[in-house]
């Protein structure tokens, strides 16, 4: 077994564990130099107390998004402008951005984070990586690079979109590992097909990324097969820097997390307590190795678990699942709480069903009702209509079975569903209130 | 034995257009089709063509879920009670199809039938007497 930097990522959980407390204090140190924690923490100059053990994790307080916003810019800022060198930031379509600012120590412990990510998952410095993902403020294409460097493979940044220079530029240069998002992964594998190539046959592709969306299993299978190799997920959030969280090793039996750089909790949404090993529940993060920006018991909203028992892969750090959903981009429907990727989950086990799906939340006859259109690949079509009835039939029963709600099924035409931009924003609510 | 056109489409303004534009562009004569609409929001337009292997093509080339179907045309006279008679003899023979649709002109009449397992229905309808028009015949129907 290769390791990037062995004695860290196999240390035994105690030593981690022990590790994590030490770091715990010096964040904690480290954020009371920025305005926002000062003022919580400064009250009585004694709050925080030096952390003795992680029991003691659950008297801090959460911070969330709406703290970031409300502090924005530079509320959670622990330094002095000129030790910072970059700063990362949400779009803010919908209030002030969430922002993160770094210094040369976050950067540089950043890029080894993802280089142990991408060695993880069996990148080598001989590899040719393309990361075909959006620069800019966007984490998952400088982070990467940064990554790709630090581990010493060629990288190309390929940027986002332009699926015909995609395929060139793999053609060109011999390109051997991809990280992308997965709904694009599906969409270049149609251009492959259009300029009659096989991407199993004519690339050099060894191995894919694929993350900043989330998916399900069923989907990397698919976008495995078409390319005829592993797809690692890839797990992060630009408030944790972004990329290289938590990465999927050779095994595929959930993502790493890692430890020695971030305390996870998972907790109930609700109560805000642990959730039993092994359960579902939100992830809650804390940075140990950032001195800019650090983030205190950070509320992801990213709903998953710890995936019970040791990784044959040999490292300590533990497991989370594929992330299953957000805890709000779960929605209500007559009275049922469900989550866009149990119906995705359903759609993307039927062979006939295409990539793109849309939810709608509608007034149907004065009840809400769940819409869901979705494509039939035009290969499945044969002109039958009982068929594609009966399909009808068993999509609404299926996905009736999964979300304990009957869905209204509308069967569209191939390519008539807006394609995802990004992440997928599959949800449009237009009830009536 | 003849093919028609079957095309998926959404029941939306200008959706079957898209369709009938393709043909157009190709000089692709329609010789007679059906248009058929499910609860579902979607239906399925059946066109039997002079040259359905390249309408396929094209339609298929610009989007469009397209498949081939094989059919079959038969021939009567455009008079009252002779698509009775035709029906009796299909009922004869034990058919059973899905979907039908007919053309008449010059004192002709055609029924379109599409039958499942048509190798074998084929022939129990020629045992019952009905005359089944060859593919070259039925394209060139004018």
């Amino acid at each position: 077994m290769m390791y990037w930097e062995k004695e860290l990522e196999t240390l035994p959980v105690k030593g981690l564990r022990r590790l994590q407390v030490t770091r715990l204090n010096v964040t904690l140190e480290q954020a009371k130099r920025s305005p926002y924690y000062g003022e919580l923490f400064g009250g009585n100059g004694a709050f925080p107390e030096t952390i003795r053990d992680l029991e003691a994790l659950e008297k801090l307080p959460f911070t969330e998004k709406q703290h970031l916003r409300n502090n924005f810019p530079y509320g959670f800022l622990t330094l002095p402008p000129k030790e910072i060198i970059r700063l990362h930031s949400s779009s803010g379509t919908t209030g002030n951005p969430t922002v993160i600012f770094h210094n040369r120590h976050d950067i540089e412990s950043w890029s080894n984070l993802m280089a142990r990510s991408l060695f993880c998952a069996g990148v080598r410095d001989t590899d040719v990586f393309q990361n075909i993902v959006g620069y800019g403020l966007f984490t998952g294409g400088l982070g990467f690079q940064y990554g790709i460097e630090k581990l010493g493979a060629l990288s190309i940044p390929a940027g986002a979109g332009n699926s015909i220079r995609q395929i060139k530029l793999m053609r060109d240069y011999g390109t051997t590992a991809i990280h992308a998002i997965p709904s694009y992964m599906a969409r270049l594998y149609d251009v492959f097909l259009e300029e009659k190539l096989d991407p199993r046959k004519d690339t050099r592709l060894r191995l894919l990324c694929i993350g900043a969306e989330p998916h399900t299993e069923e989907q990397r299978q698919r976008i495995q097969e078409m390319f005829g190799v592993k797809a690692f997920n890839s797990f992060g959030l630009s408030e944790m820097n972004g990329p290289g969280v938590a990465f999927e090793c050779e095994y595929q039996t959930g993502l790493h997390i890692w430890e020695d750089a971030f305390l996870v909790e998972i907790v109930n949404p609700d109560t805000l307590q642990p959730v039993p090993e092994g359960e579902y529940g939100e992830l809650v993060m804390t940075t140990l190795d950032r001195e800019a920006n650090p983030l205190i018991r950070y509320r992801t909203r990213d709903i998953t678990r710890f995936i019970p028992g040791e990784c044959p892969c040999g490292r300590t750090h533990r497991r989370i699942d594929r992330i299953t959903g957000r805890t709000d981009d779960m929605f209500i429907l007559r009275g049922c709480n469900i989550f866009p990727m149990q119906v995705e989950g359903v759609l993307m086990k039927i062979p006939e069903v295409g990539d793109d799906y849309r939810i709608t939340l509608e007034t149907i006859n004065d009840q809400d009702a769940l819409v869901i259109d979705v494509e039939i690949r035009r290969e499945w079509f044969r002109g039958d209509m009982v068929y594609l009835d009966k399909l009808q039939k068993r999509l609404t029963h299926l996905i009736r079975d999964e979300v304990l709600v009957t869905p209204v099924i509308r069967l569209v035409e191939p390519g008539s569903l807006p394609k995802a931009e990004g992440k997928a924003v599959r949800v449009f609510d237009k009830r009536k209130r | 034995m003849a093919y028609q056109v079957s095309v998926f489409l959404e029941n939306k303004i200008g959706h079957l257009e898209r369709v009938t534009t393709v043909l157009k562009d190709a000089d692709i004569n329609i010789l007679t089709m059906n248009l058929n609409h499910t609860p579902g929001g979607w239906g399925i337009v059946n066109l039997l063509v002079n040259k359905p292997e390249t309408a396929f093509r094209l339609l298929s080339g610009a989007g469009v879920s397209a498949a081939l179907r094989r059919i079959v045309v038969l021939p009567m006279e455009d008079k009252p009670g002779s698509l009775d008679g035709l029906l009796r003899k299909i009922a004869g023979a034990g058919i059973n199809f899905t979907t039908a649709y007919g053309r008449s002109g010059n004192g002709n009449a055609w029924f379109v039938v599409d039958i499942e397992d048509l190798p074998e229905a084929q022939q129990l309808l020629l045992d019952a007497g009905l005359e089944i028009l060859s593919d070259e015949v039925v394209y060139s129907l004018d």
